[in-house]
């Protein structure tokens, strides 16, 4: 899914010494957080693990896939399609990039 | 919260704190209820394995470890969630929490056995017991929370 080129740009995340302020937003902090641990997870797993409202969740994995940190892939089944998400390298490098960031804030060497 | 301003250290803890929240949910939250059970029932069918010998323990271990990967898959299916065959969300602690006393359970059961007039059904009933047990538990803390 290869967003259009302005969009793409628009979305580019402000990336400094790890920290990410696309990543940071509590839902997609907590959305990349649910994602790193797994291999995918379907939309509607997602929406009751984090228990946000459908319309919250696609907005922010808008921004995500637009960054380029997410890729979605549908699949049927039981005759109802489904919406597989998954980190990309990229938005797993740059999630864990925002962690260590974070540990160093409340560890206090970098602020 | 996209913002240029810096970070502080309390909204950095909290951010890593709801980090933590979102990997336990996803650990432990959303199995089917069959689960539990069902994986501590083929556990339980696993130690009763070890009492046999030769072809027949080959012959017994293989559907049941079949059956393990199998209900893995159904759950996993049923939840939404795919962890992979490497990593998950759980913890290493809370593995060893959850493994750990069943693992217990078929070594001093296969033990046991050879020195005593262990029944391997007690260990297969306590196994279950346990797995099932732990596993409702730490599934029920999750969903608590």
């Amino acid at each position: 899914m290869t967003p259009p080129q302005h969009i793409a740009q628009a979305a580019q995340p402000a990336i400094a010494d790890g920290f990410d302020e696309l990543i940071h937003a509590p839902v997609r902090l907590r959305v990349c957080a649910a994602l790193d641990t797994v291999r995918e997870i379907e939309f509607g797993a997602l929406l009751t693990l984090l228990d946000i409202s459908k319309s919250a969740l696609s907005k922010h994995l808008s921004a995500l896939a637009d960054a380029g940190y997410l890729t979605q892939r549908r699949a049927v089944r039981d005759t109802r399609q489904r919406v597989w998400l998954r980190l990309t390298p990229a938005g797993r490098s740059a999630y864990r990039g925002h962690v260590a960031a974070l540990h160093r804030i409340v560890g206090g060497t970098d602020a | 919260m996209e913002t240029n301003e810096p970070v502080t250290r309390d909204e950095a803890s909290a951010a890593l704190a709801s980090v933590r929240d979102s990997r336990r949910r996803v650990a432990w939250r959303g199995y089917p209820a069959w689960y539990w059970p069902a994986t501590g029932a083929a556990l339980g069918g696993l130690s009763l394995t070890i009492g046999l010998s030769g072809w027949r323990a080959l012959a017994a271990t293989v559907p049941v470890a079949a059956a393990l990967v199998i209900i893995a898959l159904a759950a996993g299916r049923a939840r939404g969630v795919c962890e992979g065959w490497a990593g998950g969300a759980a913890r290493q602690r809370e593995r060893i929490v959850l493994y750990g006393p069943a693992a217990l359970v078929i070594l001093a059961g296969a033990i046991a056995s050879k020195f005593a007039s262990w029944p391997p059904v007690a260990a297969a009933v306590l196994l279950f017991v346990l797995f099932a047990g732990t596993g409702l538990t730490l599934s029920a803390r999750a969903a608590r929370r």
